[in-house]
């Protein structure tokens, strides 16, 4: 009753301003998104380390130059309309011709790139930014708005304004269109469609450095580190409005401003992602095309088949992996437990990536909220062994839980494909630890799982270095061998079909959302076990202990070593663990090597290392 | 002997760091000799709290200094191994591993934050190797084992001092607080709301938020509207200014007592907003005592600028465990039970330096308030107010 009586005393009128002030923020990056996607029907994750540039570019002009505002503004359109125009050109043209999945990770890496170099040349700390903006403010309600609140509004109006205008009125913006509805039939019609392209970057990209310098200018604070919130904001912004509806972008970003405002003013500041990413959940699920889309629109998605890269596997010698495994085995006879350390993780690292590639790769879902199966896994092990559950038994519940939850959590999005399956299992990630974080009775909230008991398997101790480190091996070789015989029988073959042509397979009889149920009940079951090692392992686990980051990681492993292949997502993460350590001498610049190394594998061996299977 | 500081010199700071070195090798060399003594540290110089780990090595290097030429451990240089985690657990408990099997540490120093710390505790407890960690706030860090030791402040002995000042001296009745969402907010949180309500207070709300929030304005409406006569922020310094600044913006000209505008980054990011907002600091660059007059001018004349708090930090767990080690031995085991019978050391942050050998954490800590003034901090004068 508290709660109805709470609905209509809250000041609405505060929170609608508070919301708009911010959906227009929102706005103006998914202007930039939705212009990208209609073009070359990709969401760009680099576009929030454009607009951390876009910031540091109007920081160098305003703050160092002392440049006037006006200037500024050009200066950074400028800038980051190179930018993204070079991004274009270097990271995504080079993949013309490649699997759906190529460009979304390569722009991945380039904002890897960006971030890394902001970074090292402007210090991680944040800095002030401000201008001599004229200090007037107007009351509204309880609070005020100042200038720069409707300067932010009237950018994000004025550029969908203008952009209408260029693709409508403009002999190119007719060439972006045709390009945006079938670029094979607009490069018959002799539509330059690379010049389009990289026009399209261009332009978003100095929509999002503008947007980085206004924001910049309102909070009086710009960092490197804000990239990935911004850039989550817009993706949600862009599929509330519809992925290429460019003033659905706008309705989007100020829908989910209003959204965010309304659900603090009733639950709190804590929950404020938990209602953006359930807004997304619910948007693809029931409204993939975005609230403004006229009925019976169908998008160019869902597509089948061509969204992993496909290869013949590289087969490896039996003779060879038996020899890989004993020398595996003797590892900690060469008495280094730095190595034996930094190898356990690799293959915690190995067990995660093999659950991935089996739903990513060979029933063909892309996921991008991979964490939260480990998170599952982890807490449920950590939760039961605190209050006295055995270990041994501890880990087994923990698989199983995070394979029955990961699965009905999942059940939902069996349905959507190709980006949208991406987009919705980071929701997914993020709505868990979000949960974990918010759920303090059970899960103890911030201050995390403490005490959590060491490694024991029903009385015999495991938490030496060497005692882990064979554990961890076992494991890992024993689900390789479950994997790999799943994938040779009759179940391999279904999942295979599924992802070459649902609908194909759907005619055939096959009930896919039972196979993909199974494919991920025994991938969640994999990763579970993975995190509940690791909670044992560390004693001590919180909400972020396996965050979006991670997810990230272990899809590069799957990708690197090549989708759907096991001898592959082993190599991939015991690549990836062990890479960082080789660029330790060069501890700064860790994150580029690793960014680049990103993008030059998926534009030189987009099949990954060993091939997709 | 200092090949292990020049890996990580190949930087852009490749030439500061040269000079430095150099000149913390002329007087070392005249004053020690034989093998150094070694201090790992585990902490990120890389990632997205890269500045901290760069904030500790300036405190680090000058504690360094000073200690090789008053005469190093004893005659023996004291030196350190910095070993880059980004903050990440996975990281830290390799580097464990790396330090444990090391024979050369004598002491671990480090992670950062709590979560990337406390997985690496059980490894370096069942290694024996002493992790001491001065800036893990956590209430259960010290928890795990008998060698885990920590300089850091024991919020449950801050916050009632932080609390005194806001209801007595601020004269605030009707607490609306706002805090950073971790495990140091919600400690110091919790803390503070008791000792509030012993005091007579009511707290009329308490608001969580997540660490990369940008905009307040929802939960600055949802805690006006609970009626406080002002505000409480459990903040970093980044998060606070952007609260202050908001709230300003929207009307809300209530006193504000912010935990992180103590930071010189505070008043640039909160610009005018900032006036008139308390804070409280443990460590006070204006203390008139010997020890933090020659710490600031020693720091200001290497750095051009003036110490962060995780600076003085970093240069006061040095010299603690110099003292440590000058006065019990360099062995692993010396170190620990050396400083569970330290007394009295010398500190800039705390009056004296005492360890309660049962939590292993630091006793009776004081605090300087400040008000927030200009561009600039007064230390607050209750007769002035």
């Amino acid at each position: 009753m508290e709660f109805i009586s709470n609905l209509v005393s809250m000041p609405w009128l505060d929170y609608s301003i508070s919301g708009l002030v911010i959906g227009s923020i929102y706005a103006l990056m998914a202007i930039g998104l939705a212009l990208i996607f209609g073009v070359a029907n990709l969401i760009n994750f680099a576009h929030g380390a454009v607009f951390t540039v876009g910031s540091y570019i109007g920081w160098t002009c305003l703050v160092a130059l002392h440049l006037p505002l006006g200037v500024s503004i050009v200066l950074v359109a400028l800038g980051t309309g190179i930018v993204g125009a070079l991004i274009e050109w270097l990271a995504i043209r080079p993949l013309n011709r490649q699997s759906r999945i190529a460009p979304l990770l390569s722009t991945i890496g380039v904002g890897l790139i960006l971030d890394q170099v902001i970074h090292i040349v402007f210090s991680p700390t944040p800095r002030a930014l401000s201008a001599n903006i004229p200090n007037w403010r107007i009351q509204v309600g309880n609070g005020t708005i100042g200038p720069i609140d409707i300067t932010i509004a009237l950018t994000a109006i004025l550029s969908a304004g203008l952009l209408y205008l260029f693709l409508y009125k403009t002999k190119l913006g007719m060439a972006v269109r045709a390009t945006a509805q079938d670029d094979d039939a607009a490069k018959q019609m002799g539509v330059n469609i690379n010049r389009v392209n990289m026009t399209v970057f261009g332009i978003a990209g100095a929509l999002g450095g503008i947007a980085g310098l206004l924001v910049g200018l309102y909070f009086n604070s710009i960092d490197p580190n804000a990239s990935f919130q911004m850039m989550l904001k817009g993706m949600v912004a862009i599929v509330i409005g519809g992925m290429a509806n460019v003033p659905g972008a706008i309705g989007g970003g100020l829908i989910l401003g209003l959204i965010e405002s309304y659900g603090i003013g009733l639950f709190g500041a804590s929950y404020r992602n938990l209602f953006a990413f359930a807004v997304l959940l619910i948007m693809l699920l029931f409204r993939p095309n975005g609230l403004f889309a006229r009925k019976g629109e169908r998008h160019a998605e869902p597509m089948t088949g061509t969204f992993v890269s496909q290869s013949k596997p590289v087969r490896i010698p039996k003779q060879l992996i038996l020899a890989l495994v004993v020398v595996a085995l003797l590892l900690p006879m060469a008495n280094q437990p730095y190595i034996t350390q930094i190898m356990t993780n690799a293959y915690l690292y190995g067990l995660a990536a093999l659950a991935l590639t089996l739903v990513s790769g060979t029933v063909g879902l892309v996921s991008i909220g991979h964490a939260a199966l480990l998170a599952l896994g982890a807490y449920a092990s950590a939760l039961a062994t605190t209050k006295g559950l055995p270990v041994g038994l501890g880990l087994i519940f923990g698989g199983l839980f995070a394979g029955i939850v990961g699965t009905v959590l999942a059940y939902p999005a069996f349905r959507l494909r190709g980006h949208y399956v991406a987009i919705g299992t980071l929701a997914l990630g993020e709505i868990v630890a979000l949960v974990i974080l918010n759920w303090t009775p059970v899960t103890n909230g911030a201050l995390g799982v403490f005490a959590i008991p060491p490694l024991e398997l029903f009385g015999v101790p495991l938490y030496g270095t060497n005692q882990s480190y064979w554990f961890v091996l076992g494991l890992l070789l024993v689900f390789c061998g479950l994997q790999v015989r799943l994938l040779n029988s009759h179940l391999g073959r279904t999942w295979r079909a599924i992802r070459e042509d649902t609908v194909a397979a759907e005619t055939y009889g096959i009930s896919s959302n039972y196979y993909k149920g199974l494919a991920f009940g025994f991938a969640g079951f994999t990763a579970g076990i993975a995190g509940a090692v690791t909670a044992h392992q560390w004693s001590f686990i919180n909400y972020d202990s396996f965050n979006l980051q991670f997810s990230v990681l272990i899809l590069t492993m799957v990708l690197l070593g090549g989708m759907g292949n096991v001898s592959g997502a082993v190599l991939g993460a015991i690549v990836i663990a062990a890479l960082p350590e080789f660029f330790r001498a060069v501890a700064e610049y860790r994150m580029l090597f690793y960014g680049a190394a990103l993008i030059i594998l998926i534009r030189f061996r987009p099949q990954g290392l060993l091939g997709s299977g | 002997m200092t090949e292990h500081r020049l890996l990580p010199a190949l930087s852009r700071r490749l030439f500061c760091q040269l000079a430095l070195v150099s000149t913390l090798a002329g007087p070392a060399l005249a004053a020690t000799s034989g093998d150094p003594v070694y201090i790992g540290v585990s902490g990120p110089l890389t990632g997205p709290q890269a500045q901290y780990g760069a904030m500790w090595k300036q405190g680090f290097d000058l504690a360094l200094k000073e200690i090789n030429a008053d005469g190093g451990i004893n005659g023996r240089p004291l030196d350190y191994i910095f070993e880059d985690t980004q903050n990440d657990p996975r990281q830290t408990i390799a580097v464990a591993q790396k330090f444990i099997a090391d024979p050369k540490i004598s002491v671990e120093v480090g992670d950062f934050s709590s979560t990337s710390s406390m997985a690496a505790s059980p490894l370096y407890q069942r290694g024996k190797l002493v992790q001491f960690g001065f800036t893990n706030s956590h209430p259960d860090f010290t928890k795990t084992g008998d060698y885990m030791w920590s300089n850091s402040v024991p919020q449950s002995q801050e916050q009632p001092l932080v609390a005194r000042h806001v209801v007595e001296d601020m004269g605030m009745k009707k607490i609306g607080v706002m805090y950073l969402n971790t495990d140091w907010g919600k400690t110091s949180k919790d803390i503070f709301a008791k000792a509030a309500r012993d005091l007579g207070a009511e707290i009329t709300t308490e608001e969580g938020y997540l660490g990369d929030e940008k905009d307040f304005r929802a939960t600055l409406v949802r805690v006006r509207d609970t009626h406080p006569d002002g505000l409480m922020l459990v903040s970093y310094y980044a998060d606070a200014a952007l609260i202050v600044r908001q709230a300003r913006e929207m009307g809300i000209e209530l006193p504000i007592f912010a935990a992180g505008a103590n930071s010189p980054e505070f008043i640039k990011l909160a610009g005018p907003a900032g006036n008139g907002v308390h804070t409280a600091i443990n460590f006070a660059e204006t203390s008139t005592r010997p020890e933090v007059e020659h710490f600031v001018a020693a720091f200001k004349e290497t750095y051009g600028q003036g110490p962060s708090h995780f600076a003085a930090m970093a240069y006061d767990t040095f010299n603690l465990l110099a003292a440590v080690m000058r006065e019990y031995g360099t062995s692993r085991e010396d170190v620990k039970e050396g400083l569970g019978k330290i007394t009295d050391a010398k500190s800039v942050i705390f009056p004296k330096v005492s360890f309660d050998p049962e939590t292993r954490r630091i006793s009776d800590p004081s605090v300087t308030e400040l008000v927030v003034q200009d561009g600039g901090y007064t230390v607050y004068q209750p007769a002035s107010q």
